[in-house]
């Protein structure tokens, strides 16, 4: 579902770095946690899947586009087959929970009774049926961060890229929020999840990619994370 | 993108910029007024030409039936033999008279109709008062006099003029007033161009969340930029309305209904513009407010909004 052929990444010319090499295969319906140290390329990864910018060197490919020839007419329709989650949810502050949700639905020019039969069902999902009409500010962190995993599911997307979504919240909340990307992930949903918090993917267990400045230096299923060894090298 | 969401979105960019959109609607007004005002100077200067100005240099007016008190014209209007020893004399003056017209009476009357057709003296005069006439194109314009001086006073000509004297110099005020407004313009269409795309630059940051959303989701570029184009569209247009009225008012107050008045009550006759005019004016106002906006939104939104 989403291949890195040899990619290097340098934000600029002369600049070291931020993917060197980086050669990993995710299969459809596989949840990964992309692991490693603030600047170790975790979230260049994540941006190169979404043409956010471009490889320097090397092929990306996500859900059968290949990135490097893909023209900037067709950006939208690889995008609209991921959903994207940040660590700071990027709510609209002026819009309820439902019209958050519903927003995106309108962009993509859904009809009115589509828009209205997709978002309950989404919230329904993160467990969010209740808030509807609370506006951002009047959420916790934790349910701000389920409404941002409803935005980016609401459209069904085949991949879910979730950069940091627990760097905000504690560790209770943050095992909430990667257990509903675990069910979203079995309902088919290949999940990619860019973090350094080690107490989720030490609970989880789920195949772990390790990078350390920008080369990937682990590839394990069911694997574990001790961030401290990583620090410390 | 429905249109009901669409016209939310730019209902909502309309309400948080509400200084800027304002400032662009002024501005536009400004530059448009100005440019209408040059355009509507050229067509003053186009109505006062009349028909005949650009193509000859003399007009020997014949004989109408009421001119008796011209001494040539004692016994009441041209007759076809004098038109005929007129024209016989013209062909002499040849190469000194290049060309030569006959505008029979009909024609003239309606040619004086359509100059004057913003004036309230047009129904006092009727039609046979309106002279015949040969329009003559010299070879050398500057020897009006040769030509004047043969025909003056000759059976059947009440008078000989060269019209281009007396009106050039209102021209040359007309054409100053035209270019300066134009100029006027161009600077306050740049003001626009700079207060349009700041005007953006500024949308585009208070609403950087929802586009960079759109953009995650997979929002098209036409569906990002769409709401922004729409409203500078809207300023524009309420701008180039707002200087259409300005212009209007203008004509009909202060030329149609002060100008002409104050004309016509001193015996002088000048055909003038009238709001006819501004109609024909007025799709290129909105044309320009048109393009002013599509483009430079657009240019901005190259450079300001990622997609």
């Amino acid at each position: 579902m989403i291949t890195f052929e040899n990619v290097t990444m340098r934000y600029a010319k002369g600049d070291p770095a931020a993917l060197q090499d980086v050669e990993v295969e995710i299969g459809r319906g596989e949840f990964v946690f992309v692991v490693g140290a603030s600047g170790s390329g975790k979230s260049t990864m994540m941006r190169l899947a979404i043409l956010e910018h471009e490889a320097t060197k090397g092929r990306v490919l996500v859900a059968g586009h290949d990135l490097s020839t893909l023209p900037n007419r067709r950006i939208p329709v690889l995008r609209r087959q991921i959903g994207t989650v940040f660590q700071d949810f990027r709510l609209l502050s002026g819009k309820t929970v439902n019209q958050n949700i519903a927003y995106v639905l309108q962009v993509l020019g859904q009809r009115r009774h589509v828009i209205r039969q997709l978002v309950p069902e989404t919230l329904e999902l993160v467990g969010l049926s209740d808030k509807v009409r609370r506006m951002p500010h009047e959420l916790s962190g934790g349910e701000q961060q389920r409404v941002a995993i409803a935005r980016a599911m609401v459209n069904k997307p085949p991949i879910l890229l979730a950069d940091e979504p627990t760097g905000n919240l504690d560790p209770t909340t943050s095992e909430e929020i990667v257990s509903i990307l675990d069910r979203i992930n079995r309902t088919g949903t290949t999940v990619v999840v860019a973090t350094h918090d080690t107490s989720i993917v030490n609970t989880f267990r789920k195949r772990v990619v390790q990078l350390r400045d920008g080369r990937i230096v682990r590839d394990q299923a069911r694997g574990e994370y001790e961030a401290v060894e990583v620090e410390l090298v | 993108m429905r249109l009901g969401f669409l016209l939310g979105e730019v209902g909502n960019g309309l309400r948080r910029n509400t200084g800027m959109v304002v400032s662009v609607v002024l501005v536009t007004m400004v530059s448009l007024f100005f440019l209408g005002l040059g355009l509507l100077a050229q067509s003053q200067v186009d109505t006062l030409k009349g028909y005949w100005y650009d193509r000859v240099q003399i007009s020997i007016f014949l004989c109408t039936p009421d001119s008796t008190d011209v001494a040539a014209c004692a016994d009441g209007g041209v007759t076809q033999a004098q038109r005929d020893r007129l024209a016989a004399d013209l062909e002499g003056l040849d190469p000194l008279v290049e060309q030569y017209f006959y505008e029979s009476n009909e024609a003239a009357y309606d040619r004086f109709r359509e100059q004057f057709r913003n004036s309230p003296v047009l129904d006092n005069i009727p039609q046979e008062s309106i002279p015949e006439s040969y329009r003559v194109q010299l070879s050398d314009p500057t020897r009006y006099e040769v030509v004047a001086s043969a025909f003056v006073g000759a059976p059947g000509v009440e008078s000989v003029e060269d019209q281009r004297e007396v009106v050039d110099k209102l021209f040359t005020f007309l054409n100053a007033v035209s270019l300066s407004a134009v100029a006027l313009a161009a600077v306050m269409v740049l003001c626009a161009v700079l207060l349009i795309s700041t005007t953006i630059r500024l949308t585009a940051w208070s609403r950087r969340r929802e586009t960079t959303i759109m953009r995650m989701v997979g929002a098209s570029a036409f569906t990002i930029h769409t709401p922004f184009v729409i409203e500078t569209v809207l300023a524009t247009v309420l701008g180039a309305a707002l200087a259409i009225g300005l212009l209007w008012s203008m004509v009909h107050f202060g030329i149609a209904g002060f100008l002409t008045d104050l004309l016509a009550g001193q015996g002088g006759m000048i055909g003038l513009i009238g709001t006819g005019d501004l109609w024909l004016v007025a799709p290129f106002l909105v044309g320009g407010a048109l393009l002013l906006a599509i483009v430079t939104s657009w240019m901005a939104l190259l450079r300001h909004v990622r997609v």
